[in-house]
């Protein structure tokens, strides 16, 4: 054995395996975190990554697309494929059926089956007649949804229900098998009398010839209509993947958050290692070992616990990773894009983060006990006391930095995003956490101080004890603090933000429901599925004498500038008599809405005019129905319900270019006087058989709020996450001060204490702790919520939230807390009751 | 492992409903250029050999299908199916000794297949035959067509009117009623334009012949398939032969043929007037489908002191459908030589063999 080894063996092994729960605590709290920034690395491209598979998947590697606002006129297809090059065009149409009784929505593709070649190779079916390949009924399905041919399906396509027979299962192979697996396709003629879409093309894709390098995208370009877009094959993706890059980057850095506390918890146990192994290193030292030789030593213990843990996390974190694909798919699907999750695959990439992150988030915290270590001077080490005075006077110092690097994460927060990205918002958010936990010695030294008198008038003895105890060790104590505080700053933060967008969305919600009834096509919806219903529902509901008015909202998706968004369109008659929109300059909608109503003008949510920089009053250049328009901006609104953005013409503009009467939503006012409840019935009587939803405002206000909360299930995941490794840690290091305090505790008992006194000063102890983090991590919680909402909200959402306190929420959290931190405290309390005082006492 | 999206037409109707090729039939043009709906099967074929100004040679084919599977199509949708419009494209690489073959299978569709008499075109796609002067659809015609490895320009010039094969309006291929086509051929098309093969472009020249046909249900329940000939001869006279092949490998006497003088005059030619046969060492099997066809055929019409020996430069010119829809055959430009009244003489042409590798039917169909 090597002088090393039995130096390693001697300082680290054997008090770590003296105190197996405290190791198993840090090591947990380290896999936790790991756990946490695995599965969201291994879920974010399962989540997010797939919305591209299903089509592009289904017919090879297409090299361009065409696409219009509102389709393409069919005849084009026929131009194209008679171009004098070896080209090949195939037409697509797009929709989404519902699927009653497994409440999902699948995709469904509208293919030219008898002339597109780019099925061949990645689809089959069984044989068929030639009279089924056009019927209405007649579906392909993937085999997620039918297992065999011949099966009936019950499919709601726009506002019709119907049963449709399965005459092919799709060919399913291993690549991208989960995404294309619940597809049906249909012949296009077929698909476009299901989605009202008849003379019309969704899309063309176009293949190019191998090894010609010709200039095709002029040379196609050159035979387009005005106002009909040729992109690269895949660019939709891409657009899809920069949309969600900001979505992901959050999730991202959140899951980070355990990992900080993870970083604080092994900072701590090594820092108690450090001290409890004083005489130790003393006598090694003595003996000849070297400085470096015991630096590497407690840095060989974190990067044993951190190994220990990663390779745990990693574990973990694969087995969380689906439950966290499923959180994140909800809030794409919900916020941005309908799409089908993949399967989580286990690329190097995750597996390095998680390593690099566990392991080297170890040594990093190690690094400053490790370095404490070797400063030990053999003469030095039977003497106790000094280190904790060192601490002390450096509380000084570290006041100064903390107040430095608050000025510069005030700086952060000024400075514009990169990229799209809020990167300055995430310093400055590391900054505040930084400077708190270098403020925390000092906070938590006064606020010993304040309570003491207060805790002694209340509690006696004991009031005086746990405090001291506490301000006795401050370096130990505050790093403690520091962990459960970051903790509960992230909740807090996240909390405010969160609660402080809803309590925005809900007045938002209010101002804008104010018709009596709401009705779509059935089916819950995903962002960017635009299902249309019959315009005679429309007329025979506003033909009611209940009825006042029907709003008739059609939406259509539009790119702009490559960024993927919504155009629609309302009656502004309509609205300026019934609704309200809030301006952000606080426009009259009187005013804006006539403006609106008259000629080609348009009105765009705040977000859309944060994204591109448009303003009332600039023009907004768009293709629509084969020729590009100018609309003139007469207004900026707010918005909560789509990130992309909208812009809303009146219902005249739309039907001007795009002449399709079908509306995707309707607003129904009632007349004055009518009871809503006593409406009703004619109202759905009035919608006949088409599969149309009528919902009242406030069944709509809670379906929306669903959505909301269902977005951020992922956010208060890692919350709780991060707590629970806080708590963790907080138990194990609470039971190494119990042990370091040994003595003092055996003279307590030996003075008279009872066993039941003993443990009422610990669990009082981490009460203490319990409250200063939440004081601590209250403030700096709210200072990070203002760096969220204000900054990285702003910058990467571009929503204005309006600052609100969800107070019931907070308490509910800090008292949840504040118990865990006591039950943390229920393992040390027992083994310094159990601590024999004689036994103790002769070891003084 | 390719797997094809196999939609198999169990197309088979019953021919009900659709009119079959009578004798007395009055061809009318430009009419009878284009479509006839209410026949079930039709076809227009381009053939030909061209060769450089260095003597490269090639030989190509530009066939347009059209299978009626509806007298009506249902609904209002263009999508909805009355025909199925099927196209092959070959190129004969005689130097290069390679045959490059590919298809196409759509529908009418909005405008993607079909013909109009009123722009004078045929069409598939991009491949497309088109009467220069719609007005005058006697002229000369453009035929154009794109692939991913080579591509057709061609200018075609009738050298001859029509022809008209068989007697009294009808090309008889079996006994009963109906088992016959209208048949109308330009046997002698000059040929000017380009041709690229590999990115690499030749402007060609040459002979080409055009065979129009429709018919309902035209073949014989006995018959396996059939060999057909072009030739077209030095001395201006062009020759059309076909033998229709009963299962138990004789010919169907209703087989016959036509012979164009030089000044296009159209003389029938009956069965007993014909001696074509295949000489069976030039046999050559097809590694795709294990049809074995000859290669070399002797021809001999007595009446007229004609004796001549086709053969091809190519063996591999064999027609497989990628998508397996419709039939394989074998196709491909031939070289005659031999005598005629005792003078040497010497021809091109192209050979068509259908059903070797399994007995024929007409319309698309399980692979």
């Amino acid at each position: 054995m090597t002088a090393a080894s039995v130096l390693f063996v001697r300082l680290i092994v054997r008090p770590l395996g003296r105190e197996p729960v405290r190791t198993a605590l840090t090591i947990f709290a380290v896999a936790l975190g790991v756990a946490v920034v695995a599965a969201i690395h291994l879920a974010g491209s399962a989540a997010t990554g797939s919305f591209q598979s299903s089509l592009e998947t289904l017919t090879g590697d297409a090299d361009y697309e065409i696409s219009a606002v509102g389709g393409i006129d069919e005849k084009l297809l026929a131009r194209l494929q008679a171009l004098p090059h070896p080209l090949q065009f195939f037409p697509r149409i797009e929709g989404y059926a519902w699927l009653a009784p497994d409440r999902i929505s699948v995709p469904v593709f509208g293919f030219d089956l008898i002339g597109d070649r780019s099925l061949d190779t990645v689809a089959q079916t069984e044989s068929f007649e030639l009279d089924q390949l056009t019927a209405d009924d007649s579906v392909w399905a993937g085999s997620a949804l039918a297992s065999e041919t011949g099966r009936q399906l019950r499919l709601t396509m726009n506002d019709q229900t119907r049963e449709f027979t399965v005459h092919g299962i799709l060919d399913v192979s291993a690549e991208n098998g989960a995404a294309r697996s619940n597809i049906v396709v249909m012949d296009i003629g077929a698909a476009q009398r299901a989605f009202g879409k008849e003379g019309r093309l969704d899309r063309i894709e176009v293949f190019i010839p191998p090894q010609d390098g010709r200039d095709w995208e002029s040379i196609i370009t050159a035979s387009l209509p005005e106002g009909v877009t040729l992109s690269r094959q895949g660019s939709r993706s891409d657009e899809n993947r920069k949309m969600l890059s900001a979505f992901r980057w959050n999730v991202r850095v959140l899951s980070y958050i355990s990992l900080i506390v993870g970083a604080f918890l092994i900072y701590n146990t090594i820092a108690i290692s450090v001290v409890r192994r004083r005489n130790e290193i003393g006598i090694m030292r003595a003996l000849g070992a070297g400085r470096n030789a015991v630096t590497l030593a407690f840095l060989g213990e974190a990067g044993c616990l951190g190994v220990v843990g990663t390779a745990i996390g990693i574990g973990l974190g694969w087995l969380m990773a689906d439950s966290a694909v499923d959180m994140m798919a909800a809030t794409v699907r919900s916020l941005y894009v309908s799409s089908t999750p993949g399967d989580v695959l286990f690329t190097p990439e995750p597996l390095l983060v998680a390593v690099a992150s566990g392991v080297g988030v170890s040594l990093l915290a190690a690094l400053a006990p490790a370095r404490e270590a070797a400063n030990v001077a053999p003469s030095e080490a039977m003497a106790r006391g000094r280190h904790e005075t060192t601490a002390r006077l450096r509380i000084g110092r570290f006041l100064a930095y903390a107040g430095l690097l608050a000025a510069g994460a005030w700086g952060a927060a000024q400075l514009d995003p990169i990229g799209g990205m809020p990167l300055f918002g995430y310093l400055s958010a590391l900054l505040i956490i930084a400077a708190t936990a270098l403020a925390t010695p000092a906070i938590v030294n006064a606020l010993t101080r304040l309570l003491t008198p207060l805790l002694r008038a209340i509690f006696g003895a004991q009031g005086i004890l746990a405090p001291r105890s506490l301000s006795a060790s401050p370096a130990r104590t505050s790093v403690l603090v520091t962990a459960l505080s970051t903790a509960v700053a992230m909740l807090v933060s996240v909390g405010i933000m969160v609660g402080s967008y809803r309590d925005t969305v809900i007045v938002w919600l209010d101002e804008r429901l104010r018709a009596d009834f709401y009705v779509q096509t059935v089916g819950q919806r995903d962002a960017r599925q635009y299902p249309t219903m019959d315009p005679a529902v429309a007329d025979r509901i506003e033909a009611l004498p209940q009825v006042a008015a029907v709003d008739r909202f059609r939406a259509y998706e539009i790119r702009y500038r490559g960024r993927p968004s919504i155009i629609g369109s309302g009656q502004s008659e309509i609205l300026i008599r019934h609704g309200r929109l809030g301006f952000l300059d606080g426009s009259s909608n009187k005013d804006v809405l006539t403006a609106l109503g008259s000629g080609d003008r348009v009105i765009i949510t705040e977000t859309f005019s944060n994204r591109h920089g448009l303003d009332s009053g600039d023009t907004l250049r768009l293709p629509l129905g084969g020729r590009m328009v100018d609309l003139e901006i007469v207004g900026v609104y707010y918005d909560y319900s789509n990130e992309g953005g909208a812009v809303i013409v009146d219902r005249k503009t739309i039907l001007k270019y795009l002449p399709d009467p079908a509306p995707s939503n309707l607003a129904i006012y009632l007349a004055d006087g009518i009871d809503s409840e006593t409406a009703r019935p004619a109202i759905e009587k009035a919608a006949g058989s088409h599969s149309v939803t009528v919902a009242d405002h406030r069944t709509l206000r809670t379906r929306a709020l669903e959505v909301f909360d269902r977005t951020f299930t992922i956010t208060y995941a890692l919350e709780v996450i991060a707590i629970v490794v806080a708590i963790l840690g907080m138990a194990g290091a609470l039971a190494a001060l119990v042990i370091d305090r040994r003595g003092e505790i055996g003279v307590l008992r030996f003075l008279g204490a009872s066993q039941g006194q003993v443990r009422g000063l610990v669990l009082f102890e981490s009460g203490l702790i319990g409250l200063f983090s939440n004081a601590i991590g209250l403030l700096l919680g709210s200072l990070l919520s203002l760096v969220l909402i204000f900054v990285v909200n702003k910058q990467s959402f571009g929503w204005t939230i309006q600052f609100h306190w969800p107070a019931a929420m907070l308490i509910g959290a800090l008292t949840f807390i504040y118990a865990a931190a006591l039950i943390a405290g229920i393992y040390p309390a027992r083994v310094a009751a159990r601590l024999n005082p004689i036994e103790v006492v002769h070891e003084e | 492992m390719k797997r094809a999206f196999c939609i198999l037409m169990l197309a088979a109707t019953a021919a009900v409903g659709f009119d079959m090729a009578r004798p007395g039939y009055d061809y009318q043009f430009p009419r009878d250029h284009f479509s006839h709906p209410n026949f079930e099967t039709e076809w227009w074929y381009y053939t030909g050999n061209l060769h450089t100004r260095q003597g490269r040679r090639f030989g190509f084919e530009l066939t347009f299908f059209r299978y009626a599977i509806r007298e009506e199509a249902e609904g209002a949708s263009p999508w909805n199916i009355r025909d199925l419009y099927l196209a092959h494209l070959t190129l004969s690489d005689i130097a290069g000794q390679r045959f490059y073959k590919t298809d196409r299978l759509n529908r009418a569709g909005p405008g993607l297949a079909g013909t109009d008499a009123e722009k004078a075109l045929i069409w598939n796609g991009n491949w497309r035959v088109q009467w220069l002067d719609p007005a005058m659809p006697k002229g000369a015609l453009r035929l154009t067509a794109y692939a991913d490895e080579f591509w057709l320009e061609l200018d075609l010039s009738p050298l001859k009117p029509p022809v008209f094969h068989g007697a009294d309006g009808v090309s008889r291929k079996a006994a009963g009623e109906g088992k016959a086509s209208h048949y109308i051929s330009f046997t002698r098309l000059a040929v000017s334009g380009s041709l690229a093969l590999q990115s690499e472009t030749y402007d060609v020249k040459g002979l080409a012949w055009m065979d129009h046909e429709f018919s309902t249900d035209s073949l014989g329940a006995d018959q396996m398939g059939w060999d057909w000939m072009s030739i077209q001869l030095d001395d201006h006279s062009d020759l059309m032969l076909y033998r229709m092949r009963r299962s138990d490998g004789t010919a169907d006497p209703h087989s016959s043929g036509t012979y164009i003088d030089a000044n296009g005059r159209a003389r029938h030619l009956s069965w007993s007037q014909i001696r074509m046969t295949p000489i069976p060492e030039s046999d050559w099997k097809s590694p795709v489908t294990g049809g074995v066809y000859p290669l070399t055929w002797k021809v001999e019409i007595p009446h007229l002191d004609l004796r001549l020996t086709g053969t091809t430069d190519l063996d591999d010119q064999e027609v497989v459908s990628e998508r397996r829809v419709g039939p394989s055959y074998w196709e491909g430009a031939m070289n005659f030589s031999g005598q005629k009244g005792g003078k040497p003489i010497a021809g091109v042409g192209y050979l068509e063999m259908a059903g070797y590798d399994k007995p024929l039917q007409l319309g698309p169909q399980d692979p």
